[in-house]
């Protein structure tokens, strides 16, 4: 099997139209998102500032703008990015696009990721993954194993979440959202803040600056909408990544976190991380900063770490402040370089339950 | 790879409740018809291949779950009401995944968009799944929007170890020998080639052929 690296990774979240900016805002002020009307109710949401005349021309707009960024971070020759295929995780497509007219008219999930690939300028055969919450992470795991094969040289793989209000009525009537911001692990945290986002991840058989060190999963069917309190699918995915990747507890430098301000999910997952770890690796949420971005947090949160853990820095918990004890644990920001082993940690919808390891290269 | 119960199911949607209460009495009533879909054809295959071990579920569907979306967005968009759990548009795929985990060992599963011709990525994805799965189930699952056309879900089950009555599976040397077959139709047509085997049989899709023999 070969190995597989993250060649280049991009992303469009609230934070930024870009990487970079995106980056450089998450080391500031946390921010507070602005409030959208749902299901008889108006909620906090992360939306990407980036305005455009409809949907559909809104996602192209901020598409082609992380194709060109992702493209210049990938140094492909033309000839090759023009022939890349595409693996697309998203629970919504392009619901959003609906404007209460005909159901027929809507594109099909197929059809607008096709569209994606296109605003890309990747040409090459294009399939969608839908697992819920995990879509852009499963759809990265099936790159990796496309890639380790031998099957792909590069897959582009992306996890695109755009605003729309059915999935927001849909956490609403799950009675999932927070009325007021999203915090992970704190004290005080009452519930989920959604987001939109599209992340792009370069998954390549040529050497990069992180190695897929293992990817483990797990189903959990104890509830579709949440984990048991228990957290023994994370704690069960965890420690496959870790065993697949041959490491010890005491190699892990740093984990980020499902936790998106939940109640139970974040108190699970913490569970989970003291008992495979006797001392705990520092730890970090990325929801705080760009909300739970669904089917397209897995790229999306993968791009914006490995974008900070590449210019020196941890990033900080936006909406952390006030330990809980029951938690037990204290996200915290810092210096990264000495960050080489991560462990990424995503769940959602019909208890999928990942965990990504990654190895820093250089 | 070995192929096992190539399975195909084809249900009036009118007739769908009746079987559902009939395989899974109460247990599925708060499922969307999609998902409901998927458990009735996975677990005919997987009754027809018989054995045990850990399990991924890799299905395909054009639509998706097309009922639930139609109803979320009739919920949502036109009366501003909170969108109904079993309804919601990102639940079906994953609500079928965790009823089949509760009843099986499931580890691992997914829910593809493919081109109309790109089901072997399908066995692409198993392959890499076997990994870490004793068995992947393989399905494609079309829910009619229309009720004079019938719900499909067809199943098959694949396995690195040969068994009895299993189907040998590999990529074919030369695509162009092949002959074409479709998301809709590959398992159908394994199906009624394992009724009579005479020769190897090789279907192409999406650029790439696999052939299916008999073991030896």
């Amino acid at each position: 099997m070969n190995p597989v690296f993250v060649r280049a990774a991009a992303l469009a979240s609230a934070l930024g139209p870009d990487l970079a900016a995106a980056v450089q805002r998450v080391s500031g002020t946390p921010a507070t998102p602005a409030r959208v009307p749902a299901a008889g109710a108006s909620w906090p949401y992360f939306s990407i500032p980036v305005a455009a005349d409809g949907w559909m021309q809104r996602a192209e707009t901020i598409a082609r703008a992380v194709g060109d960024d992702l493209r210049s971070r990938a140094a492909l020759s033309f000839r090759d990015w023009a022939a890349l295929p595409c693996i697309v995780g998203s629970s919504s497509h392009s619901v959003g696009a609906w404007d209460g007219g005909d159901l027929e008219a809507l594109p099909l999930p197929l059809d607008f990721s096709r569209s994606l690939a296109a605003w890309f300028g990747a040409r090459g055969p294009v399939m969608v993954v839908n697992t819920a919450c995990t879509s852009g992470l499963s759809a990265l795991d099936i790159a990796a194993d496309l890639v380790a094969a031998g099957a792909f040289g590069d897959v582009l793989v992306l996890g695109a979440e755009f605003a729309n209000r059915v999935t927001l009525a849909g956490f609403a009537g799950l009675e999932l959202l927070s009325r007021t911001a999203a915090r992970p692990c704190d004290r005080d945290r009452d519930g989920l803040v959604l987001g939109e986002a599209l992340g792009a991840v370069l998954v390549s058989a040529a050497p990069g600056p992180w190695r897929v060190a293992a990817l483990a999963s797990e189903i959990d069917a104890a509830s579709v909408t949440g984990p048991p309190p228990g957290g023994e699918a994370a704690e069960a995915t965890m420690r496959g990544a870790m065993g697949i990747a041959g490491w010890r507890g005491d190699a892990v430098d740093l984990v980020k976190l499902q936790a998106g301000g939940g109640p139970m999910a974040d108190l699970a997952e913490a569970r989970a991380l003291r008992r495979v770890f006797t001392a705990a690796p520092q730890v970090v949420s990325l929801k705080g900063a760009i909300g739970h971005t669904l089917g397209a947090s897995g790229p999306a949160e993968l791009a914006l770490l490995l974008g900070c853990l590449s210019r020196g820095r941890v990033p900080g918990t936006w909406g952390f402040e006030t330990p809980d004890e029951e938690i037990g644990i204290a996200p915290a920001g810092g210096d990264a370089r000495e960050v080489r082993r991560v462990l990424f940690n995503l769940s959602g919808f019909g208890g999928n339950v990942m965990s990504l390891a990654l190895e820093r290269t250089g | 790879m070995h192929l096992l119960a190539p399975t195909t199911l084809s249900i009036a949607p009118a007739e769908l409740p009746g079987r559902v209460r009939a395989r899974f009495a109460a247990e599925l009533r708060r499922a969307g018809s999609f998902a409901q879909l998927g458990m009735l054809g996975a677990e005919s295959c997987l009754d027809a291949a018989g054995g045990e071990g850990d399990l991924g579920a890799v299905w395909s569907s054009p639509l998706g779950a097309l009922r639930a979306i139609r109803a979320a967005l009739d919920d949502d968009l036109r009366h501003d009401a909170p969108v109904m759990p079993f309804t919601f548009i990102a639940m079906q795929p994953h609500l079928a995944a965790a009823l089949l985990a509760q009843r099986y060992p499931v580890s691992r599963s997914a829910h593809l968009h493919l081109a109309a011709d790109a089901w072997p990525w399908l066995l692409r994805v198993a392959q890499g799944w076997l990994a870490t799965c004793d068995r992947v189930l393989v399905g494609c699952v079309e829910e009619s929007g229309d009720d004079a056309i019938a719900h499909r879900s067809d199943w098959c089950l694949v396995q690195n170890a040969a068994a009895a009555g299993s189907v040998r599976l590999e990529p074919a040397r030369d695509a162009s020998a092949a002959s074409s077959a479709t998301t809709a139709d590959w398992i159908g047509r394994i199906r009624d080639w394992r009724a009579d085997v005479r020769a190897p049989l090789e279907l192409a899709g999406g650029g790439e052929a696999w052939r299916f023999s008999a073991p030896a």
